[in-house]
């Protein structure tokens, strides 16, 4: 239940219709939901599902299928090992962590970009990862809060 | 000694079978074109997510027109109708002109261009990947799109369908930079590729002879090889001619006609592809 409303509120999130202006600004709320599930919830994580789930992200980006399932993957495994130690820090620390993991998966996004034909410039997977790891904390909360309503509504049945 | 793979965990083993699973995936998928229908399915079942992501700006447009003055409404109105006249006088024009084409190339011996059939439709939403450019438009299968169809605007060529769905479709912008598009100069008939670089505002044509006969200013238009295009929609301006001394190549850079960034209305070219 609460893996499909964080997966429902991320959909929305990247089909929405932003100004083309901000593109070059947005965050990339696939990583932020995996990096959610990745860090907060990772006892609970299916990688089928993962990858099962990354595939309309793949088609709402409209990237080669598989690219996102590839970088959902590493960040959910970096922050499974990297979990237990940055969870109870700060938010400030918390998305230092983020942007750094968010910088490795940028890498691995541009070397299958590049490979797929695509002219992708480094410097704007760096600031859209630096984005994402600003809009962390909102996010967070955000998820946070769809997790307790999906407890309470559990535990009210 | 330590044993080399005593502490693999069960992690460790699922990433690597995702990763191998998401790389045949992406091989698949970018090399064969085979995965076209599952794209098509995701697609289709994504269909309330969108509907729903576009329900707050439909809502602010709403508000928006709604709180337009009366006086202002009436003022647009009556621009627009002059503009019509305009466009009527223009179409009459344009009939002479068809007419005449008609008789030069009968005269010619040229084979006559017919099936102009264009299908307005309205960008739903850009992809918001940087790299991509990618809108996709509000008719599909159900309206008689199909993949390979030019799709135009009122100043020049967008790009081409590449992904339809049943009430949707997927169009290639020419400036993406997996596009290559055959172009001629309009002034001299000098055909090139363009390609996008993933700039909005930026196609390129490459590798020319460095004696070539290009200037800024110049438009470029397709040229109808690859029989994909019909020839002679506008494509770009010129900008820049780059010939670097002891090159052997020129490099010249280009504008889109068209606003690719601000467009809302396109038009697909049903002729293509029946």
């Amino acid at each position: 239940m609460t893996f499909g409303l964080t997966w429902l509120l991320t959909l929305l999130l990247i089909a929405f219709p932003y100004p083309s202006f901000l593109s070059l600004a947005l965050p990339h709320f696939g990583y932020l939901f995996v990096t959610w599930w990745g860090l907060m919830r990772n006892h609970q994580l299916s990688m089928t599902l993962l990858l099962v789930s990354s595939l309309p992200v793949d088609v709402l980006y409209g990237t080669a299928l598989g690219l996102h399932g590839l970088i959902f993957a590493s960040i959910a495994y970096a922050l499974t090992l990297l979990g237990p130690s940055i969870r109870q820090v700060n938010w400030l620390r918390q998305s230092t962590v983020i942007f750094v993991v968010l910088m490795i998966a940028s890498a691995v996004s541009y070397w299958v970009r590049t490979l797929t034909g695509q002219a992708p410039e480094f410097h704007i997977l760096v600031f859209q990862a630096f984005s994402s790891a600003l809009f962390w904390s909102p996010l967070c909360w955000l998820y946070d809060l769809l997790a307790q309503f999906t407890q309470d509504s559990e535990a009210q049945r | 000694m330590r044993p080399l793979f005593s502490e693999t965990s069960a992690a460790a083993v699922r990433l690597v079978v995702a990763v191998t699973f998401s790389v045949t995936t992406i091989f698949i998928d970018s090399r064969f074109n085979a995965l076209t229908l599952v794209r098509q399915t995701i697609k289709t079942g994504l269909w309330p997510v969108e509907q729903l992501s576009f329900l707050p700006g439909r809502l602010l447009s709403e508000v928006i027109q709604w709180s337009q003055s009366q006086n202002l409404i009436l003022q647009r109105l009556e621009s627009i109708g002059l503009e019509n006249q305009r466009l009527k006088t223009e179409q009459l024009k344009l009939h002479t002109l068809r007419a005449e084409n008609a008789e030069l190339r009968r005269l010619l011996g040229v084979k006559e261009r017919v099936n102009e059939r264009l299908l307005q439709a309205q960008i739903e939403r850009l992809s918001n990947d940087p790299f991509i450019h990618r809108v996709t438009i509000n008719r599909g299968l159900l309206a008689g799109v199909m993949m390979g169809q030019p799709v135009i605007s009122a100043d020049g060529l967008v790009g081409q369908v590449v992904v339809t769905y049943p009430n949707a479709a997927d169009v290639l912008m020419m400036t993406d930079a997996t596009h290559h598009l055959p172009v001629q100069v309009m002034r001299t008939r000098e055909r090139a590729i363009a390609v996008g670089v993933g700039r909005m505002d930026r196609i390129e044509l490459r590798n020319l002879p460095d004696t070539v006969d290009i200037v800024p200013g110049d438009i470029l238009e397709t040229s109808g090889l690859g029989a994909r295009f019909q020839p002679g929609i506008p494509v770009a301006e010129v900008k820049e001619v780059i010939r670097a001394p002891g090159q052997p190549f020129a490099w010249v850079v280009a504008e889109p006609l068209a606003p690719l960034a601000r467009l809302s209305l396109v038009m697909v070219d049903l002729s293509k592809g029946e």
